[in-house]
């Protein structure tokens, strides 16, 4: 082999995974918009149309995205590192959580009343205190409760922000 | 002159009173207990805390917000002088000799210096605003649509220049920002516009619930994955107040840090995270001996601290004169404005006059507030210091969760949020600096409505941007500023900069 397809074939590694990704990652968010803006009227100029702006952005962010992935071949740069599931799953778990159980929701077979504040705080507390390494049940059970009142009595009273406490149980 | 005096009077007298003096104290003192803790930067803290200005009315909610951001600020540097942790970009300098005097026993006196500096400049930065203020408006009142989407573009193209990382990426999040802001229903049509026939979406993507998925949420993460060393100083805090040898070696470089400081502040566009660095060269470049400098010098504390106050003020005056946010922080702040039924801009100055003035004087009382909470209370934000991180990250979840939740009263936008934490996560792991997507995703709407008119006004020429003079300019200092931050021996020294 000749030194200079050496040199090509080094060339063409991927030298930046977080790169590549990046690029790769932007290129599809803009195949979503483009497909999703595809039926919105450009417009012209004189009169631009609702799609005009979301298509030409969507444009640029995969040009954008291409070139990003071109450069991730040479330069040099950061690999992908670990993605840490636990904290994703219990951080973001636990704000989905309180989400659906402040008001309460009804999805089909599955019903949960309004739980209020007394049970959605302590829950959020808890499921995303779950993603610390070094996590201490106790010390979060107790945590939960001394946040939790906090927060009722400054959002609720303090505050006055029409946050339901426990519909259930004290009716506010 | 003497119009600004009567305007300063009435914007006193608004900021003076009791309830308003309390919320300024209140802001204050939230702001930096949220802003001390580390990993917790400034938008961080402002998108946990805007739920808490709800109930109030638009003149205390913004007193209190602009007091939560003076807090923030002031927060993120005693957590970069006591920990070696810096809350945001611009804190990074204050870490350099801050922490050095932490270590060398010095602890007070460079908090003192830091809250004693960001005073003088916050004083010096009110009166600029105060002056500028008033003309600026009325140059505002030149701007037409053509002016408005120039400098928006020319905002953004600083935005970029100035991002932390490559600026390849950075534009990629001003982009992505661009087009998330045109989700939602159409301004003119009324059409729907990449909604997945998901009718919360309609409204389009809420700022709230994006500011706290990627930098409440996501930023939770990030703090989860890397367990930062703490370097709490075990040293002696000592004495607070600088002594005569302090104040003569650090008078200069406050006054040369807050003219710089207030100078880049006002440049659209992210100016103002260059005071500190700019003030600290400089301060090296003309010290006697350079080589104390990363050893505890008080000139790199006090120089770049107030230049760091000074353009976190001067920034307010695109945002308060044109409407036009210059970094993801004001950003958020016109989010909060929004809320409250306010939009940014010049016709704020003459519908509002007792709420523009009453901000700006309530910026002065803030930054006299920071000065009264913070030097007694020291103590106070060491022990918060020590609060473990598996403690902390829940806490700021409640709080966001119930924040997000009382914007709309509307449960699915927690879920959103998540959702958006995800998403924030996912760019924080390729790489991707989540800031300037903000700044992209508040100036959207607005370019995109000031483009469509300047269209119509051309009818349908581009040539309108290039042709009238004040247009022309903005976007040939644009091109500039991209074309030499793009050459190769500028873009070395923005990246030693940014790493140093």
């Amino acid at each position: 082999m000749s030194l200079n397809t050496i040199e090509r074939a080094q060339g063409l590694r991927v030298r930046s995974q977080q790169d590549l990704a990046a690029g790769l990652f932007m290129i599809l968010l803009s195949v979503v918009a483009l497909f999703l803006a595809s039926d919105l009227p450009m417009g012209s100029l004189r009169q631009i149309g609702p799609g005009m702006l979301p298509k030409a952005f969507a444009v640029i962010c995969a040009g954008l995205g291409v070139l990003l992935a071109l450069s991730s071949l040479r330069y040099n740069g950061e690999k992908l590192s670990g993605w840490s599931w636990r904290g994703v799953i219990f951080v973001l778990g636990g704000a989905v959580v309180f989400g659906l159980t402040i008001r309460g929701f009804d999805l089909g077979p599955i019903k949960v009343p309004q739980l209020g504040l007394v049970v959605s705080g302590p829950l959020v507390v808890l499921i995303s205190g779950l993603a610390a390494d070094d996590r201490k049940i106790k010390e979060l059970v107790i945590f939960a409760i001394v946040m939790t009142t906090f927060c009722a009595l400054l959002f609720k009273y303090a505050l006055g922000l029409p946050i339901p406490l426990a519909p259930w149980l004290l009716g506010i | 002159m003497s119009e600004m005096i009567a305007h300063l009077q009435l914007g006193f007298g608004v900021a003076l009173s009791l309830q308003n003096i309390a919320l300024a104290f209140a802001g204050c003192l939230v702001g930096t207990l949220i802003g001390v803790l580390p990993g917790v930067g400034p938008i961080a803290t402002i998108a946990m805390l805007l739920p808490i200005t709800f109930g109030l009315d638009p003149v205390g909610a913004l007193i209190m917000l602009a007091g939560i951001y003076y807090g923030a600020q002031y927060g993120g540097s005693t957590t970069a002088i006591l920990v070696n942790i810096p809350g945001e970009a611009t804190a990074v300098v204050t870490t350099l000799d801050g922490h050095q005097m932490a270590k060398q026993g010095r602890a007070g006196v460079a908090l003192g210096t830091a809250a004693l500096g960001s005073f003088f400049a916050g004083c010096v930065a009110t009166l600029i605003i105060a002056a500028l203020g008033a003309p600026l408006t009325k140059l505002a009142l030149l701007f037409g649509p053509a002016e408005y989407f120039s400098l928006m573009v020319m905002g953004l193209c600083f935005a970029v220049v100035l991002a932390r990382g490559s600026i390849l990426k950075a534009f990629c999040m001003i982009m992505l920002g661009l087009l998330l802001s045109t989700i939602g229903t159409d301004l003119e049509t009324g059409q729907e516009r990449m909604t997945f026939g998901f009718p919360p979406l309609s409204d389009g993507i809420d700022f709230a619930v994006l500011a706290m998925g990627v930098f409440g949420f996501a930023e939770v993460l990030r703090n989860l994955e890397n367990p930062e060393t703490r370097d709490v100083v075990r040293a002696k805090i000592g004495r607070l107040l600088p002594d005569w040898n302090d104040i003569k070696q650090s008078f200069l470089p406050v006054v040369r840090g807050t003219a710089i400081g207030g100078i880049l502040g006002i440049l659209p566009g992210n100016g103002a995270v260059l005071g500190p660095f700019a003030s600290y060269t400089i301060e090296k470049k003309i010290a006697k001996d350079p080589s104390r400098f990363g050893r505890g010098a008080i000139e790199g504390v006090a120089g770049p601290e107030s230049a760091n106050n000074a353009g976190a003020q001067t920034a307010f005056i695109p945002l308060l004169t044109l409407g036009i946010p210059p970094n993801a922080v004001m950003a958020l702040m016109v989010g909060a404005m929004t809320i409250h039924g306010i939009i940014p801009g010049p016709q704020v100055m003459t519908k509002n006059p007792e709420l523009f003035w009453g901000m700006i004087a309530s910026m002065w009382i803030g930054n006299l507030m920071l000065l009264i909470i913070n030097l007694p209370l020291v103590g106070v934000w060491v022990k918060l210091l020590q609060v473990p991180y598996r403690l902390m990250f829940p806490a700021i979840l409640i709080f966001c969760c119930i924040g997000i939740y009382s914007v709309n009263n509307q449960p699915v936008d927690v879920a959103f949020t998540a959702l958006f934490g995800l998403f924030g996560y996912i760019l924080i792991k390729l790489g991707f600096e989540p800031a300037p997507m903000l700044l992209g995703f508040v100036l959207g709407k607005l370019m995109e409505e000031k483009l469509r008119q300047a269209l119509i006004i051309s009818r349908g020429s581009f040539m309108t941007f290039i042709e009238r003079p004040i247009s022309g300019g903005l976007l040939a200092v644009a091109v500039i500023i991209l074309v030499v931050a793009l050459l190769p021996s500028i873009s070395q020294k923005r990246d030693e900069v940014f790493t140093e």
